[in-house]
């Protein structure tokens, strides 16, 4: 897009979007939210990005190779952390017989594996987000 | 540890297709050779399991180690077992076709993204089978949904694309039927765990029946869409004459059966015996499984592509599986279960020798079907003996299964049913017996002789040879595989 | 004044309903690709909505401790609907993605003029 309002708008509000999809997905065990929808708050700042700056300057922010990467890292991240459960013979998943501590509840740091299992969930369900929106943009314009 | 078994196996899967992208790099063969590897890892285990099952009872494996009411749960009994060994065995002898294929029916790069979504699949249909929980079988159904979708529509052709659309909107329909019976079960029971729900259904059912009476209607309808019952099968024809012949034997004879599966699983398992037959529900599945028998067999006849004319023929044969299942008998089950063995085998032979045939005689059409026999012998013998077991012929596992049928409906002493199934054998003989005899004796118009043998490569001829033997096996010695149904029966209903 | 009473109280239930209905409506009499798109994601958008509704219970306040002894709603709908959406929202992007596709093919994409493309192909075969 040529125009300059909507440039220098975007340029300024995109940090606190992504500020408060962090701040979502963090606080998933806490209030309403989690991975699921904090992943798709910082999956549409960058759509934002594709739409106004265009296609070939949000390649070089979100290239190929990092979208691999987040895609399967998310993904390796959730089946890992269920995997540690297997090692004392309880079964998939398991929060607290498998060792990870529950803190005071309403702090960050409590509830066991729950906030990690959220980073996972909300690393895949971004990156799946702006890979998907980048292949169908790629389609139509080749 | 064997309780880990079965969580084990569908990460196996999940890790197998996430690895497929990290080998590009490599030759394709490595992939091919550690997919073989991991499937037999997976047989041997379902073996293990299926023989612990049944000294030892159901495995109850609970994740997260939350309540029973609280969590998901997987219950791994014989029923379950015993399908899973027969969906792995079934895509070994694919997946030997697949990876020997050189009829060019996928092209060259796009052989990894095939092989992901093959295992994707695998793994979505095991989480179908082993679970015990009814919002979970939802999440699983889609993911089969849309693997199946993407596997049946990877090549690149014009008509591709529309079955393809036509194929993702009846099934989402489909899915989001089964999704609200779900709604309306959890409305009248509170539970989503299917042990918790047939104790609560067995109290509950006579102050909610409207209730559950439009629940299993929608889930009917639901699984009757993807499963391809006479009225919703529109989708089946054009997704066979539009996709690799690998494709189709996937989708018709192994996901198509794992839908009927879950529609037993929640007739028996959630509902009951007794609560079906005070709210007639079996009068429903009877009267659509008679006129599908009927119907898919008439528009078979009326087909000039083979692949359109094995896809209505599917249609028929999956109405006699679910007139199996609404007899509601032991028997019945007994018929119904040995056909989905049975018709998994022959649909199988049927489309991986028919691919190989139109590949090599570049044609589809039945005329042009005169004198193969004497070019590809041994790819038009497997479609014979897949076509004489469609029609029942003695010696073959296809007369095993309409007998048991036959002895079922008797019981039941329902004369119209019977009539109905030897109305559906005649037809199917009007449309296999013609192709078997002129492939084997019109030999005038080509004047072949056996000089001009074509070489169908070993990799595809293996698989087409061990399908026949399994075909013929299971005619003549039926009864180790039966004792094996009779465990699946009765802990089904336990 | 008995059905106004019903018509109140199950409202949630009853807007589910018509929404999955309208969805199906537009599915099957719609020829436009996208339209039908839409339709599936009404009818998916009826169905969460009945699921959630069944988790509501008179007077309660989100679970969300607070101190106190209030009476909270059920939360495990929601929570499975979450998953519910994820799923809706993928076959959305595969339906569109073969949207792009028909439209390269085609030229169109209104269901009854690639029908009748694909019958004159089919005729000069």
């Amino acid at each position: 897009m040529e125009d300059k309002i909507v440039k220098t708008m975007t340029r300024m509000l995109l940090p606190f979007i992504q500020l408060y999809g962090i701040f979502i997905i963090l606080n998933g065990h806490i209030s309403p939210g989690g991975g699921f929808a904090g992943g798709a708050m910082i999956g549409t700042s960058l759509i934002l990005y594709t739409i106004v700056f265009g296609l070939p300057k949000a390649r070089k922010k979100f290239s190929h190779r990092a979208a691999e990467f987040m895609e399967s890292g998310g993904l390796i991240l959730y089946v890992a952390i269920g995997l540690i459960a297997l090692i004392f013979g309880l079964p998939f998943l398991t929060n607290i017989e498998a060792g990870f501590s529950l803190g005071e509840p309403g702090k960050i740091f409590s509830a066991g594996m729950i906030p990690i299992i959220m980073i996972g969930i909300g690393i895949k369900v971004f990156s799946t987000m702006v890979s998907l929106f980048h292949i169908l943009i790629e389609e139509e314009i080749s | 540890m064997i309780n880990q078994l079965p969580i084990l196996q569908l990460l196996l899967f999940l890790g197998m297709a996430l690895s497929i992208p990290l080998l590009r790099k490599r030759r394709f063969n490595t992939t091919l050779r550690l997919g073989f590897i991991v499937l037999c890892l997976v047989l041997i285990s379902s073996i293990f399991i299926y023989i612990h099952v049944i000294s030892e009872g159901p495995i109850l494996y609970y994740f997260g180690n939350h309540a029973q009411r609280l969590g998901i749960e997987f219950k791994v009994d014989a029923f379950s077992s015993f399908f899973t060994m027969f969906i792995v065995i079934l895509a070994m002898i694919i997946y030997i076709y697949s990876s020997g294929d050189q009829t060019e029916g996928i092209e060259e790069k796009e052989y990894g993204r095939y092989y992901i979504l093959f295992f994707i699949l695998m793994m979505s249909m095991f989480g179908i089978l082993y679970t015990n929980d009814l919002f979970n079988t939802y999440v699983f159904i889609e993911i089969l949904s849309i693997t199946t979708c993407a596997i049946i529509s990877i090549k690149r052709k014009k008509d591709t694309y529309t079955s393809a659309f036509r194929y993702v909107m009846l099934n989402e329909i489909g899915s989001l039927s089964y999704l609200f019976g779900v709604a309306l079960i959890y409305m009248a029971t509170g539970y989503t765990n299917m042990t918790l729900v047939y104790e609560s259904i067995s109290q509950v059912w006579q102050t909610f029946p409207v209730n559950l009476i439009i629940a299993i209607s929608f889930m009917i309808v639901g699984l009757g869409i993807k499963a391809a019952v006479f009225p919703f099968h529109i989708w089946l024809p054009d997704a066979h004459s539009s996709a690799p012949s690998t494709s189709s034997a996937i989708l018709s004879a192994i996901v198509v059966k794992v839908y009927i599966l879950v529609l037993t699983k929640v007739l028996f398992r959630v509902y009951g015996i007794d609560v079906l037959e005070a709210l007639n529900i079996p009068v429903i599945l009877m009267v659509l499984a008679s006129i599908g028998m009927i119907m898919g067999s008439v528009f078979a006849i009326a087909q000039k592509d083979v692949k359109r004319m094995l896809g209505y023929s599917s249609v028929a044969q999956v109405g006699y599986i679910i007139l199996g299942i609404s007899l509601l008998t032991h028997d019945g089950l007994r018929a119904a279960f040995f056909h989905i063995l049975s018709h998994g085998l022959m649909k199988t032979a049927l489309f991986l020798s028919a691919g190989a045939i139109i590949f090599y005689k570049k044609t589809r059409r039945i005329n042009d079907f005169d004198g193969l026999g004497y070019i590809m012998p041994v790819a038009m013998g497997l479609f014979s003996i897949a076509g004489l077991g469609m029609i029942g012929i003695p010696l073959t596992s296809g007369f095993i299964s309409k007998l048991n049928l036959g002895l079922a409906v008797l019981e039941l002493e329902s004369w119209i049913l019977l009539a109905i199934i030897i109305v559906s054998s005649l037809l199917n003989v009007i449309y296999y017996l013609p192709i078997i005899i002129s492939a084997f004796l019109k030999n005038e118009k080509y004047h072949y002789r056996l000089e001009t043998i074509e070489k169908t490569p070993k990799g595809m001829l293996i698989p087409l040879i061990i399908l026949g033997v399994l075909i013929i096996g299971l005619g003549v010695f039926p009864e180790p595989i039966m004792n094996l149904i009779e465990y699946a029966i009765t802990s089904l209903q336990a | 004044m008995n059905f106004l009473t019903f018509l109140v109280e199950n409202i949630n239930y009853l807007g589910g309903i018509a929404l999955f209905l309208i969805g199906l409506h537009i599915v099957v009499t719609h020829s436009n690709l996208i339209k039908r798109i839409m339709g599936i994601n009404i009818m998916g958008t009826g169905v969460f909505l009945f699921f959630v509704a069944i988790g509501y219970v008179k007077d309660g306040i989100p679970p969300i401790i607070i101190g106190g002894e209030p009476i909270y709603i059920n939360p495990v709908p929601s929570v499975l609907i979450l998953t519910g959406i994820v799923v809706s929202v993928s076959i959305t992007v595969y339906s569109l993605a073969l949207t792009i596709r028909i439209y390269q093919t085609f030229g169109t994409i209104d269901q009854k003029e690639i029908s009748k493309l694909i019958q004159e192909e089919e005729y000069h075969d």
